[in-house]
């Protein structure tokens, strides 16, 4: 359990993180979703005491981190790819890392091979590449075997296969009764892994909640409508409360009604429908509507996740 | 992995941080590192190699000039306060600074997030891994120095607890030097900074000092962490004859002592509230 009471961190003129207060409960996968900027790691970082908060205060497990005696098994935490000295071995910066609270080196060997990093555990860090030092980092994490596992960006430059492990070892360690944080910027990955979201914007907390929630209200749900009656089937549908937009000859997209409703007003006027499919929206839509207005680094093409695709030739060549 | 509560669930009830066990954590970190050991073995090779070297050239100097007297073999050593200290800098500030470019204090921070048992974990285990060496590396430059050149009459007097004091002093100045580059690594926070400082420190304050005719800086003198630590390093004879020529106020072994531990004191101070301070 992660509860976080109006947490403000400001470096100098910049107000990383605006007075936030969350919660993060145990036995359910946490992300923490923002675009790059929005305060994610700063948060994190102030969750285990590496960042001293310029007002507000949170606590892990009941107590504050840095009161804990012995904060590995309270929390692990894996804050940056490569905290790790270069010129050390995997082995011997899990070691050093164990020694600190007592853990055994049997424990350290454990670790080593849930990360799958036997083959380069003896080699010096500097030469891992990002995903084996997001491995080591995740080793780290769960040295201690912790209650509360917050992990910044954990899939950041894994391949597939490791994307796919990291997915499944947060939902098992969930699965376990621990709280699991997650940040990433990547929506899709968040819609797979996580149950609960934290999303985040110009460090405040733009929505909280379930995935499902968060979907619902940051997009409009709509009805796709086939029908060759379809024009008369827009003009009894459209309302105050209800849009229907057409893409092509027989086709609807009809937003603020549902499936059921459109089906029996159709049935009614005697419409016939050769499709009716209510089309959810996806997280990367409702997070894009979210945070719209709190992206830190507008580009200054396409945002909106359509445009950058095959546009231009010379967008094509980078 | 098959626990299934939300309590702590392999951890046996002794997992936790203690004070011992950040500094076995701090010995793994030492060790693991090759810069320690090639930090060590210059440092042990340049005490041996030019007490051995100096003694031979004070011998065949006394041959040439035909005088009777004999060598002080202690005079050998005191090339230890000069070069003895370099390589033990660069170790005493990497110790700590490497620790904050490469991103690992982080993950030392977050293990024990009290933060300052890690400084003084570290701290000491610098400090007693450079004093065995250093001690280590002055005592087999004594026997080495009595096997080849004792014969001449070139060995110093292990009896006499002056001697004896002032080849511990040795040891103790190299070892206090380390430390006070780890402190004024653990302020700056980079590497090039802290080691540029501390050789400032050793290698040019005093000859600026000497430069400048004023006064003050003149008095001050003594004072500078290393004219006063290298006091340590002489016997009390020396120290009388020093007073004789330099006319100045002239530091006792222990008064020197207590000045460079002073300065210890202030920077560590001085880093240990900033390090509870900042952000890491």
């Amino acid at each position: 359990m992660i509860e976080a009471t109006n947490l403000t961190k400001r470096y100098g003129e910049k107000l990383a993180v605006d007075s936030i207060s969350f919660r993060v409960e145990p036995g359910t996968v946490t992300g923490f979703l923002g675009p790059n900027g929005a305060g994610k790691s700063t948060t994190m970082r102030m969750i285990v005491g590496l960042d001293r908060p310029t007002s507000g205060h949170v606590t892990v497990n009941g107590k504050p981190y840095a009161e804990h005696a012995s904060p590995l098994t309270q929390v692990g935490s894996l804050l940056e790819a490569k905290a790790v000295h270069t010129g050390r071995s995997a082995r011997n910066h899990l070691r050093a890392l164990a020694a600190t609270h007592g853990i055994s080196d049997a424990r350290v060997t454990e670790v080593i091979e849930m990360t799958g990093l036997e083959s380069v555990a003896k080699r010096r860090v500097g030469g891992f590449s990002l995903g084996m030092g997001q491995r080591l980092g995740i080793a780290a994490a769960l040295l201690g075997d912790p209650r509360t596992l917050i992990l910044d960006e954990p899939v950041n430059g894994l391949d597939p296969e490791g994307v796919l492990w990291v997915r499944n070892l947060v939902k098992y360690l969930a699965g376990q009764g621990r709280t699991v944080f997650l940040s990433s910027h990547l929506m899709s990955e968040m819609a797979v892994t996580a149950d609960h979201l934290i999303v985040i914007g110009r460090g405040r907390i733009i929505a909280a909640g379930p995935v499902q929630d968060i979907v619902e209200r940051g997009t409009r749900t709509s009805v796709r409508v086939v029908s060759p009656q379809a024009t008369q089937l827009a003009e009894l549908l459209t309302g105050p409360e209800v849009s229907v937009t057409s893409t092509e000859p027989g086709s609807l997209v009809v937003h603020g009604a549902t499936a059921p409703q459109i089906g029996e007003a159709a049935a009614a006027a005697g419409v016939v429908l050769h499709e009716l499919t209510p089309v959810q929206g996806s997280l990367e839509e409702a997070f894009m509507s979210l945070t719209q207005d709190t992206v830190e680094y507008h580009s200054t093409m396409g945002h909106d996740g359509s445009a950058p695709l095959g546009t231009t030739g010379q967008e094509a060549a980078r | 992995m098959t626990a299934t509560t939300t309590d702590a669930p392999t951890a046996g009830a002794d997992v936790r941080v203690t004070f011992p066990r950040l500094v076995r954590s701090e010995w793994i970190k030492l060790w693991s590192l090759r810069s320690t050991v090639w930090t060590l073995a210059i440092t042990a090779v340049v005490i041996v190699g030019f007490v051995l070297l100096i003694t031979w050239g004070m011998l065949d100097a006394n041959e040439m000039s035909g005088s009777s007297d004999d060598v002080n073999a202690l005079d050998a050593f005191g090339a230890i306060r000069y070069l003895g200290p370099t390589a033990v800098a660069v170790l005493g500030a990497l110790t700590i600074t490497g620790e904050y470019t490469t991103g690992m204090i982080r993950s030392s921070f977050a293990a024990a997030p009290r933060r300052l048992p890690v400084l003084w974990a570290k701290g000491l285990v610098l400090a007693l891994v450079v004093f065995v060496v250093t001690a280590l590396a002055v005592a087999v430059a004594a026997s080495l120095q009595a096997l080849i050149f004792g014969g001449q009459g070139a060995s110093v007097d292990l009896g006499d607890p002056q001697v004896v004091r002032a080849l511990v002093g040795n040891a103790l100045y190299v070892t206090m030097i380390g430390v006070l580059a780890f402190g004024l690594g653990v302020l700056m926070r980079h590497s090039a900074a802290a080691i540029t400082t501390t050789l400032g420190i050793l290698l040019v304050l005093q000859i600026l000092f000497s430069l400048i005719p004023w006064k003050p800086l003149q008095d001050l003198t003594p004072y500078l962490p290393n004219v006063a630590g290298s006091q340590m390093t002489l016997t009390d004879a020396m120290i009388e004859q020093q007073a004789g020529f330099t006319g100045s106020v002239v530091l006792s072994a222990w008064e020197g002592f207590g000045v460079l531990l002073a300065y210890l004191v202030v920077v560590l101070a001085a880093g240990a509230w900033l390090t509870k301070r900042r952000d890491a």
